[in-house]
């Protein structure tokens, strides 16, 4: 309030005026206008005194009298304390909040800062990582979880995919993490246990391959009996028929079963290996020889081979994915048709096709095509001895290899199957 | 010098020494990654897996020498003293029991590559699995001590050490009796009996980090201290 200075200022120069006057009084006016100022400066100093001993204590309202300017300095201090303490408190009732709600977060949530110290870690975190509570605020995470697979995940940046790692020292418990970079430099890690669906994936694949050679035995002794009735030259006219679809069907199921076998191995997640530089020339003729044996192929057969550069990776995975789509091809265009072969590499990657002028393939089923046992016109594939599980075992074997499998079909004019290789595929 | 440790809240040393210190952990990390792949190839018969192991050693060894001469360089330019100086020392010593246990889990993984191509018995290495679950734990539990310079918990590895000796003194009898009973075993159980021993050195060696980082955070060299008096020692005196 402005009239409190105002009242000041009059109050002060009222009292140096009564000074001055007391001390011509008494003889000095100078020493009337020092004991005057004197006394003002004492005042003041005796209310400062007391806001000072006020502010040491936590105190918001008892606060002290006084005169002149000072009871409203008093009353603002006291309403900014006031004001800073609830504000206080509010604040930490959020944080409460968001502690609890924290708490009952399922995953484990940690959060770091660009040094990887750990900031905050939730109560989930604690458990599944074994943190300490208090001491181990202001580690960093490197020196706790020390997994070679989360260490790389973690400094190379890209969070684009989640990471799935092991987590030691158990050799069952498996982790999914994601890390979200936020703000200036904090970065969230949320790790989720993933050991139960990781048992299930062992479970499933092991069945699957121990099923698959199971049931090679017993289907090796039927096709060999059925060879010897076949070829047996007793046999009466009427059983002629019948042997040879019986055959036919045991071929689809031995097929069948290498097939399973096959994509149950290429399943695994490892990457193959880089050691073997196949030739994609040799491979690319050997494919088209192999249509050509095909009773259903089309006339017109032809590879274009772009380039000398080979693929890194194993001759028999590539050679499945070849075969594959060169037998879908075969299966799915007219004898009038045409079924190209092509084969491009550069510095950015290399790319190997297989084009055909068949029947095409409709937009809404190309996302499923790569699903096993999938088919888009079940009877037609069946006849022609498809198993469904071709394009499933392209892509394995693709991933295998680091490529990708990109699908291009317009129904009526045909289709076009291009794996991608990345650059660090090729030689 | 000591309350630098005496605390519980998380102390930082300088940057240099904390990179020092991360650099171990890493090392030890992937150590950790070994052996336990190396016994899950001898408790699966993964022989791909074991060769991957054997082969990986060069990556232990390649940490050692890289934290080795970075050892050199704080040494040399820093002249560290006193808790700083200890570290440095502890971290020495440390990365070279680190190497040898990533041989001990060379050594397994090219035996769990031969025996994978033998017959498995009925137990399949059951009590190899427990022994080496035992020393991967021994193994975390004294790095986890290095990260936090916690003595309380590098006190129970050592003690651990002993369990571990019995377990295997365990398995090394029953592998004799077992090739007494059957010619036909010895070839199979003497590879079985060295990966034994192969294990019961790498609970050795996680014992001596686990006496190295009570020296660093205590002072006191306790390695040739009797068991019963260890804790006596350690904790006993706050100092």
């Amino acid at each position: 309030m402005p009239n409190t200075w105002s009242v000041t200022i009059t109050r002060l120069v009222v009292a140096l005026v009564a000074g001055a006057l007391i001390g011509w009084w008494y003889g000095s006016v100078a020493a009337g206008l020092f004991a005057a100022a004197m006394g003002l400066l004492a005042w003041h100093l005796y209310h400062l005194y007391k806001l000072d001993r006020w502010l040491k204590t936590n105190d918001l309202e008892d606060f002290p009298t006084g005169l002149g300017i000072w009871p409203d300095t008093f009353a603002r201090v006291s309403f900014f304390r006031g004001r800073a303490r609830r504000r206080g408190k509010r604040l930490r009732a959020l944080l409460k909040e968001f502690r609890l709600s924290a708490s009952a977060f399922p995953d484990a949530g940690v959060i770091l800062n660009s040094d990887n110290d750990l900031l905050y870690f939730n109560k989930a975190a604690r458990e599944l990582l074994g943190l300490k509570k208090k001491s181990d605020r202001g580690q960093r995470i490197e020196n706790l979880i020390r997994v070679p697979a989360f260490l790389e995940y973690l400094r190379n940046g890209d969070f684009s995919e989640p990471g799935e790692f092991q987590l030691l020292p158990s050799l069952d418990v498996w982790v999914s993490c994601r890390i979200v970079p936020y703000g200036p430099e904090q970065r969230l890690v949320v790790l989720q246990d993933i050991s139960r669906s990781k048992r299930l994936e062992t479970m499933r694949r092991d069945f699957l391959a121990n099923a698959s050679h199971e049931l090679r035995t017993p289907l090796t002794v039927i096709t060999g009996y059925l060879d010897t009735l076949e070829g047996d030259e007793g046999l009466p006219d009427y059983m002629q028929h019948p042997l040879t679809e019986m055959n036919a069907q045991a071929a689809r199921m031995r097929t069948l079963l290498e097939d399973l076998l096959r994509l149950s191995e290429l399943e695994s997640s490892e990457l193959s290996s880089r050691e073997e530089r196949v030739d994609v020339a040799a491979l690319t003729s050997a494919a088209k020889q192999s249509a050509k044996a095909l009773e259903h192929c089309p006339d017109k057969v032809e590879v274009k081979v772009n380039s000398g550069i080979g693929i890194l990776g194993v001759h028999s995975e590539l050679q499945s994915v070849i075969s594959n789509l060169v037998v879908n091809a075969v299966n799915h265009t007219e004898r009038d048709g045409r079924i190209e072969i092509h084969w491009d590499a550069d510095d950015e990657g290399g790319r190997l096709s297989v084009v055909d002028s068949g029947i095409g393939i409709d937009e809404d089923d190309i996302p499923r095509l790569t699903e096993r046992f999938y088919r888009i016109d079940a009877g037609r594939s069946r006849d022609k001895g498809g198993t469904g599980l071709g394009l499933a075992i392209v892509k394995h074997a693709l991933i295998r290899h680091e490529a990708e499998l990109e699908i291009d079909s317009t129904p009526g004019i045909g289709s076009r199957f291009t794996c991608i290789f990345p650059p660090n595929r090729l030689a | 010098m000591n309350d630098q440790f005496s605390t519980h809240i998380y102390r930082k040393f300088n940057e240099n020494l904390e990179g020092l210190r991360t650099n171990v952990m890493e090392m030890g990390g992937l150590v950790e990654k070994q052996v336990t792949d190396a016994i899950e190839a001898i408790v699966s018969g993964d022989s791909e897996l074991g060769l991957r192991v054997a082969q990986d050693d060069y990556k232990v060894n390649a940490m050692e020498v890289q934290i080795d001469e970075e050892c050199n360089r704080v040494l040399a330019t820093m002249s560290p003293a006193a808790a700083d100086l200890r570290l440095l020392i502890t971290v020495i010593k440390t990365i070279t029991d680190l190497e040898r246990i990533g041989d001990e889990a060379e050594r397994i993984g090219k035996l769990a590559a031969q025996l994978a191509t033998e017959e498995r018995p009925s137990g399949s290495y059951r009590e190899l699995r427990s022994l080496g679950e035992h020393v991967i734990e021994m193994l975390h539990d004294s790095l986890d001590a290095f990260s936090r310079l916690d003595p309380v918990d590098a006190i129970s590895v050592v003690e651990e050490d002993k369990l571990v000796d019995e377990e295997y003194d365990r398995i090394s009898r029953e592998c004799i009796s077992l090739m007494m009973e059957d010619p036909r075993n010895i070839r199979r159980f003497m590879d079985v009996s060295w990966v034994a021993r192969s294990l019961e050195r790498i609970g050795d060696h996680a014992t001596n980090i686990s006496e190295y980082v009570i020296y660093l955070v205590k002072g006191k060299d306790i390695r040739h201290t009797e068991t019963d008096q260890l804790r006596a020692q350690v904790i006993g005196n706050k100092d």
